[in-house]
């Protein structure tokens, strides 16, 4: 029969009446699933403890959030994890990294992206800051940068692997001076923390929580901070910009994805449980002892921030000479 | 107040019931990880923190700490009857643990790794007390040389490991540095011996490398004999089911040996227990009146090792709480819990929260006397476990091998890989390669190529800031002697045989 | 001919190749980067240092004039070893269908009943009391999570 406009207008209404309740109605029925990549006390671990603590306390969730390490491969285990393994799974959610979506881009092991994932929010920036040691004859960082210049690879800095965020940064300050310093790696935060206060680096690029207490007790100085505006208790600490060097800001990112295959339902609720977290005064008061800045987006806006971070970042490491494959 | 003064107070706090009950709940979960294969400290930790925001964090650290040091006893139990490694620093106890228990000897090995865990521990306790600051700062001076030389130094031990064949022994322990080198690469983000799987970016767990290699490889020798009776003499009399005093005697020397090496070794970050335990293995070995005899079951060859991965606990807490800084995996998760309950450790630490710290250490005395009572009495019980017959035992050590390397990180992969180091391992008995030198091998490779690599970027290529520093030197020094022992030996060998038959 | 069979003489040239494996692969990598030595650097040299050795382990025992006697194997002792072991395999391998329970029991019964002969009725009990014990131990008492198959659990 001829499909009037009428008809449309009412298999429209009855179409939106059939899905609008449904939409609007998921909920958990069994534990969540919270991945992350790092092992216990790593970086993900600790922030994803911290948020289904805060979760539970405030009763934002009718099922418990529960922990799971999946470490390995830099992230790209429990990224191969929520891909494969969790598709389409409404009760799994994973705390991603800046890493998450750096690490694809210079590992040809790496079978999956960032952008296979359904993208849920943005949760955190975190900025960082440029320490020496305290009794350190540098004063500021164009001191330490004219250092270099005069003495190319002598002035020491120790950090992570070459894609972190630590020589992101120094690549970026080494284009920009001219100048040329090294870059001594050390697998783990306590080793470079403890090279620089033992003397035998000049200095590193820390996340403000790690240095905190360094600072606090008088052996660290902060002589620059990687943001884009001062943090209040760094008030007197100038930023990259500020101090001369003008690089683009590297913020780490942390956030919430999915698995792929699920629908807008699960995502909305998903969005709404943490844009709920994200007022409660628990996670104000986590954000401000750890530093972090608040950096929340929804799935929309998330899923373009993601092609933008990865361009970003892709050209960045191309210009520091690491092997880009895709 | 004085040290004396704050332990005391720490006492109070220590011994009220409701932190003795978790410093009981604490060290007994720790020993029951210990004695399993795979699950360790870190993982039980990590899985109990939830629980934990509901209490006072010094009763909470109180439980974790007895976690950490209650399962480097319990590591020693499977070492010793089973020649499974229950935790990787227990590897070394497997060296003279297990032949001992061959003997028959097995409960009077148990209660020696029970006694001197307990003495270390405690001595690890008393150092984290008394000279905590200062050593704190000695190990902040310790830099890439001092790490590469103290490696090295652990490497040259394989002389002393080598058994009849230097040149297999040296085989063994380079198909060990291979296998430390897969994986990728921290400098330079190459990715090495992976194969292409990227469960292998991050290497080979040494668990995994361990079991099968100890383990299995011992099991599918025993598998060539028909009989499925018992495979280890069950020990009969007191005199085995305990330590004698003559045993006790000869350990005298390897307490005080392990407990120093230990709690030093621990206090650097970027050193662990299982250095610790080959180092002072080594020590022991090249001072004893009988060095020959090491690996056949002698008690020192136990208390040794036994001794310095539990002082290392003590070790790793100190750079834990007077720096903030964690000195190994598991001290890193507690870091984190720290944090978690709002604590911040760091150089104010002990200043701003002395109830916790002294709370602690006090609760490290009273854990290690706790750990000592639970655990020789129990030695019996375990010795029993031997009583099985080998049908009964051998598939018990398969699935506790495969639910071991399972654990570490829930990989299929990890499986198959333990199929094929448990092929290794017995392909090494039948052509009389030793294993320890694999180990060895695999645990120093990394950090020792790290820490070469690491010095020669901060001199700037010029290899003389490995002597440059009296530390490095002198273990660089210790290092080229122990290589060169054998050689002497046998130059004052032939040489003592030349006079004999001139004259 | 006797020198195949020679332990030495077969796992010498096997680490002798790996070693080469080994020297080819660090080729690839930088050895002597601006920095200092590269990813190449330590492969290339413990490489050589096996091929080294190994050649030094055959020649040496070739010169041997009489080589130790072979300790004299139960000739069925390494077949039923390499048995164990593809039980061993298989049981892997069923970990993913089957899941660790009854790849596991599967496993205790061939070990039991076929490797050492013992009864039937006593196969079946080791086989399942020892799955029960694992299930109670692992899963339920200490709530590490055992591989599970397609039966869920």
């Amino acid at each position: 029969m001829k499909f009037r406009s009428s008809h449309v207008l009412i298999l429209a209404a009855v179409a939106a009446l059939g899905a609008g309740p449904a939409a609007a109605q998921f909920k958990p029925t069994k534990p969540v699933e919270f991945i992350t990549h790092t092992g216990p006390g790593g970086g993900g671990d600790v922030i994803a403890r911290a948020i289904a603590q805060i979760i539970d306390k405030n009763n934002l969730s009718p099922v418990r959030y529960q922990v799971a390490n999946k470490t390995g491969g830099g992230g790209l285990t429990a990224m191969s994890y929520v891909v494969n393994e969790k598709k389409g799974d409404d009760h799994a959610i994973a705390v991603f990294t800046g890493n998450w979506t750096t690490n694809p881009l210079v590992r040809k092991e790496a079978k999956v992206t960032i952008k296979d994932m359904t993208p849920i929010v943005r949760l955190v920036l975190e900025p960082a800051l440029i320490v020496v040691k305290a009794d350190s004859k540098y004063k500021t960082l164009k001191e330490v940068v004219d250092a270099a210049k005069a003495n190319p690879g002598q002035v020491k800095q120790s950090g992570g692997s070459l894609t972190s965020r630590d020589n992101v940064v120094r690549q970026l300050l080494m284009k920009n001076s001219g100048a040329n310093w090294a870059f001594i790696s050390f697998p783990g935060g306590g080793e470079r923390i403890a090279a620089l206060l033992g003397g035998h680096v000049d200095m590193m690029i820390i996340e403000p929580q790690e240095a905190g207490e360094h600072i606090k007790a008088g052996n660290m100085r902060v002589i620059a901070q990687v943001n884009d505006s001062r943090l209040p208790a760094f008030a007197n600490v100038p930023t990259l910009k500020e101090a001369g060097f003008d690089v683009p800001n590297v913020p780490q990112v942390r956030g919430i994805v999915a698995p792929p295959g699920i629908s807008p339902a699960v995502v909305s609720y998903y969005e709404d449980v943490f844009a709920k977290m994200v007022k409660t005064p628990e996670w104000q008061k986590y954000l401000a002892d750890n530093y972090f800045q608040d950096g929340f987006m929804k799935s929309a806006e998330l899923a373009k921030f993601f092609d933008e971070f990865i361009g970003t970042m892709r050209n960045i490491l191309k210009d520091t000479g690491a092997k880009v494959v895709r | 107040m004085d040290s004396f003064g704050y332990l005391m107070q720490g006492f109070a706090v220590a011994l009220t019931p409701y932190n003795l009950l978790w410093c009981f709940i604490g060290v007994f979960l720790g020993t029951v990880i210990g004695v399993l294969p795979g699950l360790g400290p870190a993982a039980t930790i990590a899985m109990l923190l939830p629980l934990t925001f509901q209490m006072n964090p010094t009763s909470a650290v109180i439980m974790l700490a007895g976690i950490y040091y209650g399962s480097k006893y319990g590591g020693s139990t499977t070492s010793i009857l089973l020649n499974v490694p229950g935790e990787s620093a227990s590897v070394v106890t497997c060296f003279d643990g297990y032949q001992m228990a061959r003997q028959g000897r097995a409960g009077a090995a148990l209660g020696i790794a029970a006694i001197a865990s307990f003495v270390a521990g405690t001595v690890g306790v008393v150092g984290l007390m008394l000279v905590a600051p200062p050593l704190a700062r000695f190990a902040l001076s310790f830099s890439s040389p001092e790490y590469f030389a103290l490696m090295a130094l652990g490497l040259a031990m394989v002389v002393l490991l080598a058994g009849r064949s230097m040149i297999k022994a040296l085989l063994s322990m380079l198909v060990g540095l291979w296998i430390a080198g897969m994986g990728t690469d921290l400098f330079s983000d190459a990715s090495r011996f992976t194969f292409g799987h990227a469960e292998l970016l991050d290497g080979v767990d040494f668990v995994i490398v361990a079991i099968g290699v100890f383990a299995l490889g011992e099991v599918f020798g025993n598998l060539e004999k028909r009989e499925g009776a018992q495979i280890l003499p069950v020990p009969k009399g007191l005199r085995n089911l305990m330590p004698t005093w003559q045993d006790l005697k000869d350990c005298r020397f390897a307490f005080l040996n392990g407990s120093l090496v230990g709690f030093v070794i621990g206090v650097l970050p970027g050193a662990g227990s299982t250095i610790a335990s080959f180092i002072s293995y080594g020590i022991e070995k090249a001072l004893s009146k009988h060095p020959e005899k090491f690996g056949t079951g002698v008690p020192e060859g136990v208390a040794a090792p036994e001794g310095a991965n539990n002082a290392e606990t003590g070790g790793a807490m100190v750079p834990l709480l007077t720096l903030g800084i964690p000195g190994s995996g598991t001290t890193a998760i507690l870091l984190a819990a720290f944090i978690l309950w709002g604590l911040r450790p760091g150089p104010l630490m002990i200043q701003d929260n002395p109830t916790l710290f002294w709370g602690l250490v006090a609760s490290m005395y009273v854990g290690n006397v706790m750990l000592l009572i639970l655990n020789l009495p129990l030695v019996p019980l375990f010795a029993q476990i031997l009583r099985l017959p080998a049908y009964a035992l051998f598939p018990f050590i398969f699935g506790i091998s495969i639910v071991g390397v399972y654990s570490v990180s829930g990989s299929l992969f990890d499986t198959w890989m333990l199929t094929l180091f448990g092929l290794l391992g017995y392909a090494m008995r039948k052509l009389d390669y030793p294993a320890a030198p694999l180990i060895l091998g695999l645990v120093l490779g990394d950090s020792m190529e790290r820490a070469l690599r690491q010095s020669l970027m901060m001199s700037q290529g010029d290899l003389s800031i490995l002597v440059a520093r009296p530390l490095s030197a002198t273990m660089l020094f210790l290092a080229v002697l122990i290589l060169l022992s054998p050689l002497v030996r046998k130059a004052n060998a032939l040489r003592v045989r030349a006079l004999e038959e001139g004259s | 001919m006797n020198l195949l069979r020679s332990g030495e003489v077969m796992s010498g040239a096997v680490l002798a190749a790996l070693g080469i494996y080994v020297i080819l692969e660090a080729r690839q990598w930088e050895y002597l980067g601006a920095d200092g030595p590269g990813p190449g650097f330590f492969p290339l040299w413990y490489g050589i240092a096996l091929v080294v050795l190994s050649a030094a382990l055959i020649v040496m025992h070739l010169r041997d004039a009489a080589p130790a006697p072979a300790a004299p194997a139960e000739r069925g002792g390494q077949g039923r070893a390499l048995a164990a072991w593809m039980g061993l395999v298989a049981c892997v391998a069923l970990l993913k269908p089957l899941g660790f329970l009854i790849a596991f029991g599967l496993f205790s019964l061939f070990l039991v009943r076929v490797l050492y002969r013992q009864p039937l009725g006593r196969a079946l009990a080791v086989a399942v009391g020892g799955t029960l014990g694992f299930y109670l131990l692992f899963d339920v008492a200490l709530n590490v999570s055992l591989p599970r198959g397609i039966l869920g659990f």
